[in-house]
């Protein structure tokens, strides 16, 4: 590679539609970026042609089902004139390069893979095409006028050149880096918005691709690890005798973690640690029953210590018009993606390698670094696909636990958690309660909207973590522990969806409690959104009800008439034939903005032995430009899924600190038998693209719960829902 | 030692016989196509054939497969119809209950080459599948129910 190549500073920026693209191959991370061979075309870090016509992307964002790969690599192949498949593709290793240029962390969270790297992407693949163009111009002395790129070769209009990209990299590698390329105006796309397949489908139908607990380096063995079953313990004493006599057992000890049980196979050390005799800590202070945090939470809505982050007064005297009010409450869920946690490490001369399915993998490399005490460089790690992610997959405790085992052990160590250890050990999306009040007038506008919100914060646990891998090592945690209380105070997280409510009151304040619980909290698909738009969309209906109007006519009556809410509310409504359901049949709609997108749902049930049975999901998205439209309507059906799962199973529960749920027959999931029809609208829209993997979450709850209504008189107000 | 069939072809093994086949099939052999969900046979992704039969591997000792006929997901090839199916479908996102998806499918099409909706969502309801790729399954499995002539005998056949 040149040295003006090297030189080129990556600078993403997209000011005013202008975009620079680049990027430095001795980045700030102080490690050069080494990507395939000297041989090879490389015009930036995420993209390579190899001498035999091979094309590889860099995939900067983790892969767990959403659908990014295919993403990315239909955005590259429209700017490149290849056929997407023709695109292999890499797990990105940590790179300054690779970090999100909005977050500055290389983290995959905020259903934003999409709508922050889709223009980036393009340029990435014209920039490609322009400068194999420019090496076809320098072999056949032709103009750029004569030569066209397309399916992988440069031809010339008169058919004389006929060049393979493969035949030009070597020529390539050695101009200039094309700049100032014009991207396909969108009536030209070959496969955005029209490819529908997904390139990760062979791999993961025919059993060879390779999650995190796939890993296998030379001579690896397999840990299992013990750990306390309340959050803030950690290992008294413990006596391995007996488990150390187990066969294939290889060693027993204690790490900051727990007790790590190490044998030939996850059988052997499973069974081994069975047989370990272990005294924890006891468990210190807090709240540490879900009586205890459902006290606190309703205690904390009793008073008046809130928050506000949105207060719009309103116009007219309270004390006018019908009081409506309501308390709402949702549980701690697990995410119990498929794969239980797991990662593998293999100690270097200066640090260590690690393979892990990862949605952070800075983080992970962070964490690495942090129990060697070695520099964030002298990590490496292996991003693997997720075997399911939904937030979970963004922390890095198995990471850290892995590595303090390979730290003791001294050799190449796969930690695995069992489904129990997963579903006891998760990073939960908190607790919420809220109370919620409005006015209803006599001529149906609504005034005087209050909602007042009550729960344990997530970024104030979650981002001092974040922050340590982004600043110098060196800076202790005591001052980013004060950034995480003091953003606490008001945590965005858990007010997103309710403090942007798009309808037009007259009068809304939100506002926010923080209720500290001794219990790791984490992103949930959709996070705030999760719980806000259960609260927010089954409270519209209450007034809905109240005021004595349709729940859809209300809703688009006091929404701006050009809304994308209304907008998705129209489209889902007639797909859902909103006011003729077939008897026996009852319908519950909800719409929510979140992650940029707009969804609307309709629900739609019966009652069969007086018990809801769930009939037919409807679902409109407006998401923007959508690259991909099969895998836009697999994540919201997806969304839904797991929403429902969730409105109608999740909750978990704390006894002495400790979780109670264990497996999937205590921590249920909808299965086969439970989901029901769906359709999925996709709204059109040339806009550019919008959040897709979460948004498809939040309206399915209060959906669901305002069908109920519809179909028993009864408001539920609290998840899961009772079903008969 | 253990001995039986393996994708057609004869492994002998020293081996604790109460291990799970799961476990044998991951960490001894090396085949990691047969994914660890849950270990109590609740969530179908360590899925595999006994002598054409699905069963969960995760709660089978490996000693029930002595002499008998082992199917993974590696031993359908790749090609199998239904594979082609799930690729033509996208069925699916993470990927990681897929195999014992297929697995379960295909031996739900060796006992029933034409089951009805009703049929495949009873005979699939052991797998769950976080990502919710439940109507795609569905539709995979329809789509190659529908091929009259293929004869899903062969691939267990001992």
């Amino acid at each position: 590679m040149s040295l003006t190549r090297r030189q080129f500073i990556r600078n993403v920026s997209v000011t005013g539609g202008a975009l620079t693209l680049g990027f430095q191959l001795t980045a700030c991370s102080g490690k050069p970026l080494q990507l395939g061979s000297e041989a090879d075309f490389q015009p930036d870090a995420f993209l390579r042609i190899e001498p035999d016509g091979a094309i590889i992307l860099q995939i900067p964002k983790a892969e767990m089902g959403q659908g990014v790969v295919t993403g990315m690599v239909t955005l590259v192949a429209e700017e490149l004139e290849v056929h997407p498949e023709r695109i292999g593709y890499a797990m990105a290793p940590v790179h300054s390069a690779f970090a999100d240029p909005e977050m500055r962390l290389q983290i995959t969270g905020g259903s934003a893979s999409i709508r922050v790297y889709h223009e980036i992407l393009r340029q990435v693949g014209a920039t490609a095409r322009e400068t194999l163009v420019a090496a076809a111009m320098q072999q056949s002395g032709l103009d750029r006028a004569s030569l066209e790129a397309r399916d992988g070769r440069v031809r010339s209009t008169d058919g004389a050149v006929d060049l393979a990209y493969a035949d030009l990299v070597a020529i390539a590698r050695a101009l200039p880096v094309a700049s100032d390329v014009a991207l396909k105006p969108a009536d030209q796309w070959q496969w955005i918005g029209h490819y529908d397949q997904r390139v990760d489908a062979q791999a993961k139908t025919d059993g060879s691709a390779r999650f995190g607990m796939d890993a296998s380096p030379d001579g690896c063995l397999t840990a299992v690890l013990l750990r306390c079953p309340w959050f803030d313990g950690a290992v008294e004493s413990f006596n391995a005798e007996q488990a150390l006599e187990h066969p294939g057992v290889v060693a027993v000890f204690a790490t900051e973690h727990g007790v790590a049980v190490v044998a030939e196979g996850y059988w052997p050390a499973r069974q081994a640690a069975g047989k370990v005799e272990v005294t924890f800590t006891p468990p210190g202070g807090g709240l540490r029953d879900s009586a205890a945090i459902t006290e606190a939470l309703t205690t904390a809505l009793d008073g008046d210590d809130f928050a506000s982050v949105r207060d719009d007064p309103a116009s007219t005297e309270a004390g006018q018009g019908t009081l409506v009010s309501g308390r709402y409450a949702v549980p701690f869920l697990a995410h119990a993606a498929m794969e239980p946690l797991n990662a593998t490490c293999r100690l270097t001369e200066d640090g260590c390698e690690v393979w892990v399915g990862s949605q952070a993998p800075d983080l992970a490399q962070d964490a690495a670094s942090r129990v060697l005490d070695v520099p964030r460089e002298a990590v490496v790690i292996h991003n693997q696909f997720l075997g399911g992610g939904f937030g979970r997959r963004a922390a890095a405790d198995n990471v850290a636990e892995v590595v303090a085992i390979a730290r003791e052990l001294k050799r190449p160590v796969k930690l695995v958690w069992s489904r129990e250890d997963d579903m006891r050990h998760d990073w939960y999306r908190p607790p919420m309660a809220g109370a919620i009040e409005a006015r209803v007038h006599a001529d149906g506008s609504i005034s005087h909207w209050q909602h007042r919100i009550a729960g344990p914060s997530i970024n104030q646990q979650v981002l001092p973590v974040m922050m340590g891998a982004m600043l110098p090592q060196w800076i202790p945690g005591g001052p980013r522990q004060l950034v995480g209380d003091f953003v606490g105070k008001k945590d965005f997280a858990s007010v997103e969806g309710s403090k942007e409510l798009p309808y037009q009151f007259d009068g809304v304040s939100v506002s926010y409690h923080n209720v500290q619980v001794p219990v790791p909290l984490g992103y949930w698909r959709s996070v705030g959104h999760s719980h806000n738009a259960f609260v927010v969309e089954s409270f519209v209906d209450e007034l809905a009800h109240a005021a004595g109007v349709d729940p859809l006519e209300f809703r688009r009556k006091h929404l701006a008439a050009d809304s994308r809410e209304r907008r998705v509310l129209d489209a889902v409504a007639a797909a859902a034939s909103w006011g003729n359901a077939p008897a026996g049949h009852y319908q519950g709609i909800a719409v929510h903005d979140s992650f940029q997108s707009c969804v609307a749902e309709v629900v739609e049930i019966s009652l069969v032995d007086g018990k809801p049975k769930l009939e037919h999901v409807y679902c409109a998205i407006d998401c923007g430009q959508v690259i991909n439209p099969d895998i836009v309507r697999d994540q919201m059906i997806g969304g839904i899924v797991f929403a429902l799962s969730a409105a109608l199973h999740g909750e978990i529960t704390l006894k002495n600190g400790a979780v109670e749920q264990s497996n999937y027959h205590d921590y249920q999931l909808l299965r086969q038998t439970d989901t029901p029809p769906m359709t999925v609208v996709l709204v059109e829209s040339a806009a550019p693209p919008t959040g897709v993997g979460e948004p498809g979450t939040p309206p399915a709850a209060p959906a669901l719960a305002n069908a109920l209504f519809a179909a028993t008189g009864e408001r539920q107000r609290r998840l899961p829902l009772r079903m008969g | 030692m253990v001995a039986f069939s393996l994708n057609g072809r004869n492994v002998e093994l020293k081996v604790d016989p109460a291990t799970p086949l799961l476990w044998v099939l991951r960490d001894h052999l090396g085949l990691t196509g047969t994914r660890f969900g849950c270990g109590m046979g609740l969530c179908g992704a360590c899925t595999v054939h006994l002598d054409g039969a699905a069963i969960r591997s995760c709660s089978t000792p490996v000693s029930q497969a002595a002499g008998r006929s082992v199917t993974t997901i590696e031993g359908l090839g790749g090609d199998h119809p239904l594979q082609r199916a799930w690729v033509e479908h996208n069925v699916p996102q993470c990927g990681y209950c897929q195999s014992g998806q297929i697995m379960s499918a295909a031996a739900l099409l060796a006992s029933n080459p034409q089951p009805d909706e009703e049929h495949i969502r009873q005979a699939m309801s052991g797998n769950l599948c976080r990502c919710g790729t439940y109507h795609k399954v569905q539709r995979a499995i329809l789509s190659v129910a529908a091929v009259e002539h293929w004869q899903p005998a062969a691939e267990d056949a001992s």
